[in-house]
């Protein structure tokens, strides 16, 4: 600009604030339209890391055994005897076993045509009853 | 408010109108926070029944290291929005384990329905690749028979 031509400008030298609040409110409607509230749930279990395999002695697993109608088997330990449970009665179950026997693994397995649910159904419970050892498996010999 | 005509015509002090001065301070309160609790979706969701349970929990992992494995009713897998063969599951988490320095944890997402062969043919898959924390993914089930222990 020239020197004579000192005229003021009439571009003002403030950041306009009257449509700050419309565009927060863009801004949010963004974000409210595209939050989706994670549903990150469910029963944690740890696997086997390959190769890893431990023995136990017969006598420290519970057989659980899920059947396709979703009634459980239950066998103890070294015994030949088959008890038959529903899922729900596996938390006291486990309760009264693991205060007898705190080294107690809880061993799993589920008939292949057995719907999942009824898997979960007995994880459940036995999470419910504070167990951490537990071994699931496909149900093999049936 | 001042009855019209007869009795007392006073003015009314009080402002008749929502102050608006705040307006664009509260937006910005309500922004940020979504913009804070906002996690962009990165696949989703397969039309699967839940299966229930009553100890279900919270991942506790951040949202980037869960990945979530799909089966549907027919054995079907879904990774990311794709379709993958069981046998190839294995191939696909093995790398993405190895590059979230084994923090990822497997989210698997089965229709309560699912028969527990593909299940367990996943869970042979992931410990083939090495997976170690897995989720059995489970809405929580409401306990009718109150208060528990």
């Amino acid at each position: 600009m020239g020197i004579l031509n000192q005229k003021k400008t009439k571009v003002s030298d403030q950041i306009p604030t009257a449509s700050m609040a419309d565009i927060a409110f863009l801004l949010l409607i963004f974000f409210l339209v595209t939050t989706v509230f994670p549903k990150d749930r469910g029963l944690a279990v740890v696997l086997p890391e390959p190769g890893q395999e431990t023995e136990v002695s017969p006598k420290n697993i519970l057989h659980i055994m899920v059947r396709t109608d979703g009634i459980v088997d239950l066998r103890r330990g070294e015994s030949t005897s088959i008890q038959q449970v529903r899922a729900n009665d596996l938390e006291a179950i486990w309760r009264h076993e693991v205060t007898a026997n705190p080294n107690l693994i809880a061993a799993v397995r589920t008939h292949p045509d057995a719907p999942h649910r009824f898997m979960i159904d007995v994880l459940d419970a036995l999470q419910l009853a504070g167990a951490e050892r537990i071994s699931l498996q496909m149900l093999e010999e049936f | 408010m001042a009855i019209k005509g007869g009795g007392l015509d006073r003015k009314s002090k009080a402002a008749s109108e929502i102050p608006s001065s705040s307006l664009a301070d509260i937006a910005f309160l309500l922004l940020i926070f979504f913009m804070v609790t906002t996690v962009f979706r990165t696949d989703k969701d397969r039309p699967i029944e839940w299966a229930q349970a009553a100890a279900t929990e919270k991942i506790d992992e951040k949202v980037k290291n869960i990945l979530n494995v799909w089966v549907e009713r027919d054995g079907s897998i879904w990774i990311n929005d794709r379709n993958y063969p069981m046998s190839e599951v294995s191939e696909v988490v093995g790398p993405l384990y190895a590059a979230s320095q084994r923090h990822l944890v497997i989210s698997v997402r089965a229709d309560r329905e699912t028969p527990y062969f593909y299940i367990d043919a996943v869970q042979k898959e992931l410990v083939s690749a090495g997976v170690v924390r897995v989720v059995f993914a489970t809405e929580l089930e409401r306990q009718m028979r109150g208060i528990r222990r």
